[in-house]
């Protein structure tokens, strides 16, 4: 194969862009996808009071600030050697649940969802939440709306704020839950597991009642024989809050379990130069390029890597849906991209299970939100974002100010993935320097499915995700230039 | 009429949070209790969340728009604009969750949205709290500007 150099596009700035390389046939060698590093954390957080970093991590990110104020919350747990109370970890985890509730309601109806909904093939402009509306009813589009609310309530009555929360303080939480609010909770939520429900029936009726997605689905360039990770409680059952992380391998065996203080043993940070991102790779696999197979210590993150990392579901409706996950798409691992969605419903139908679960503990009123902190020291904090597992690692002087600070976020767990997954896409669709019409809307679905979070910015005004591909030849030549939302 | 002013943003990445800069501002000079001055540090579903219930809405945002210098303060309706691109791909656009309301039968949307913009020159990829030179010098501009918009409502009211 020959060897393609690159450095015509150094460390490529902003969104969705993507470069594909042909070789001297016209076919498709390689893809990369810039996914814009936020630099200069450390650096921004070093001098910083460490308890203000919950609040200060929340906005590193519009799309999960829940996730990486509790990271950094667990994190400060460890550094300030206090173990939360019992009940401040059920508001924590409780809490938790009703951000994805939300996050994962908004992917799959508004982001994920319409590729399918509406369907691959249809105009981009229609493949948004409008279509879905259009396609599935206005009574579905308020159902949709209201339960996004509900989680994002739920979220707020112990946060503070839906997007941007409060509460979480070294040791415990800053506010409990009174009697009033847990019946509130509980109506809710009432609504959210069926909700889940009916998802979980909208993505039979229409994906896998359908045999050409079901094709689409199993299909090659949507397969990816990477390991898997996701934490797990001591059963080895998904766990969005707390637990061990667990990585699989391709016969969807345990390879390694770990403790958030031991990532930097088990997981490598391999530097490409086209790239900020540090790409994460298990270490006893080793890095072996852009490959997957059992040779290549790539894993992937989110909910498909949660699941296979896994041995099922804690709540009995969502492990009855897990089962099923793994009886209709050949058993375990899965490996096809396009199943993330899918996986996504399931996590959704937990959520909701976990939360119902969580009100109705009798602790869930009590007062003892919260322990006195010990002396300040070294934190480790790891959590499941929607997206998948996200790493804080603090250190803090003996002034309780932060010395050094380093995370590793979802998306950077997954660009390995990404980047092999939008290539393998491009294949299918580019032959002898023909380049197919459906080239853009397939790549887009190849990294949509992962729901990534790119630098994580919420600057101007939000739009539609541009996106634009462009496509060298063997000589590194600009060949063609695709665009959309541009 | 009932408005809100949302500085929109990242407070934490630079020029970004331009908006931010300039709500903080002009929440001290506002002293009208049918208008709101808040931080929205979001797009998107939840930016519609922030603006629902309020009959206006003025949005004081970092853009980037063609033919434009960098540190220019413009005023326009949000119903002007052809594209509007997000740096968030987990989200919905504003006028695609705007859209929907309506369709919906969201009736407490408002029924004006003003954008009170700052063209910046780049997205800054690199955390800070400090606005660059160039963006610092464009805040007063966007204070009277937005003030002038908000002005028309109490003029109003």
């Amino acid at each position: 194969m020959k060897q393609i150099l690159i450095d015509p596009i150094t460390r490529l700035e902003g969104h969705g862009k993507i470069a594909i390389f042909l070789n001297d046939k016209g076919n498709v060698e390689n893809a990369y996808m810039q996914i814009p590093e936020l630099r200069g954390f450390e650096r921004f957080a070093q001098g910083r009071r460490a308890e203000d970093m919950p609040q200060i991590t929340s906005r590193i990110c519009g799309v999960c600030p829940v996730a990486h104020h509790f990271a950094a919350t667990k994190a400060l747990d460890d550094a300030f050697n206090v173990e939360p109370t019992p009940v401040a970890k059920k508001l924590r985890e409780l809490m938790y649940c009703g951000y994805y509730i939300y996050d994962h309601i908004l992917h799959f109806y508004y982001l994920g969802g319409p590729d399918f909904v509406v369907g691959p093939d249809a105009p981009a402009a229609k493949r948004n939440v409008l279509g879905v509306i259009e396609k599935a009813g206005v009574e579905i589009g308020k159902e949709v709306i209201k339960h996004r609310a509900y989680g994002q309530k739920i979220t707020a009555m112990l946060g503070g704020k839906a997007t941007h929360p409060v509460c979480g303080l070294p040791g415990g939480v800053s506010k409990g839950l009174n009697k009033e609010e847990v019946k509130e909770i509980e109506t809710m939520t009432k609504s959210c597991i069926k909700f889940a429900q009916f998802s979980l029936k909208l993505f039979d009726d229409i994906v896998l009642a359908n045999k050409g997605y079901v094709d689409l689905i199993l299909s090659d360039p949507y397969q990816l024989a990477t390991y898997n990770m996701g934490l797990v409680d001591k059963n080895n059952k998904v766990n969005f809050y707390d637990g061990d992380v667990r990585i699989t391998n391709q016969d969807g065996d345990e390879h390694v379990k770990f403790k958030a203080n031991e990532y930097h043993k088990i997981l490598g940070e391999h530097v490409e130069e086209w790239s900020y991102i540090k790409f994460p790779f298990i270490k006893d696999v080793g890095w072996n390029g852009f490959t997957d197979g059992k040779k290549s210590g790539h894993s992937r993150v989110g909910p498909l890597g949660r699941l296979n990392a896994s041995e099922g579901m804690a709540t009995p409706l969502a492990d009855k849906e897990f089962k099923r996950f793994y009886e209709t798409l050949g058993g375990k691992p899965v490996n096809s991209t396009l199943a993330f969605h899918w996986a996504r419903l399931i996590e959704l139908l937990y959520a909701t299970e976990r939360t119902m679960e969580l009100i109705k503990d009798p602790q869930i009123t009590s007062d003892k939100i919260r322990n006195p902190v010990g002396k300040p020291g070294e934190g480790f904090g790891v959590i499941e974002a929607a997206r998948g597992t996200l790493f804080h690692h603090y250190k803090l002087d003996k002034n309780g100010l932060i010395d050094k600070a380093n995370l590793i976020v979802a998306t950077v767990n997954n660009a390995g993935a990404i980047n092999m997954s939008i290539r393998n896409a491009a294949m299918g669709l580019i032959k002898d320097g023909k380049v197919n019409d459906g080239l853009l809307n397939m790549v887009e679905m190849a990294f949509r499915a992962y729901d990534p979070c790119f630098g994580c910015a919420t600057h101007t005004l939000p739009g539609q995700m541009p996106m634009e591909v462009k496509i060298y030849n063997n000589k590194k030549q600009l060949y063609k230039t695709l665009r959309q939302n541009m | 009429m009932k408005t809100i002013v949302l500085g929109v943003g990242n407070p934490i990445l630079r020029d970004d949070g331009v908006g931010i800069h300039v709500a903080r501002q002009i929440k001290e000079k506002i002293k009208d209790s049918n208008v709101i001055v808040d931080e929205a540090i979001t797009g998107g579903m939840n930016l519609l969340d922030l603006m629902t219930g309020y009959d206006k809405a003025i949005l004081i945002d970092a853009v980037n728009i063609k033919d434009k210098n960098v540190g220019d303060v413009i005023s326009f309706p949000l119903s002007s604009l052809s594209t509007t691109h997000s740096d968030n791909p987990h989200d919905a656009s504003l006028m695609e969750a705007l859209e929907l309301a309506k369709k919906l039968g969201q009736e407490n949307i408002p029924k004006e949205i003003i954008v009170v913009g700052i063209v910046i020159k780049e997205i800054p990829y690199i955390f800070g709290e400090e606005l660059s030179p160039e963006i610092a010098k464009a805040v007063p501009k966007a204070i009277k500007l937005a003030l002038k918009e908000i002005e028309k409502v109490m003029i109003n009211n």
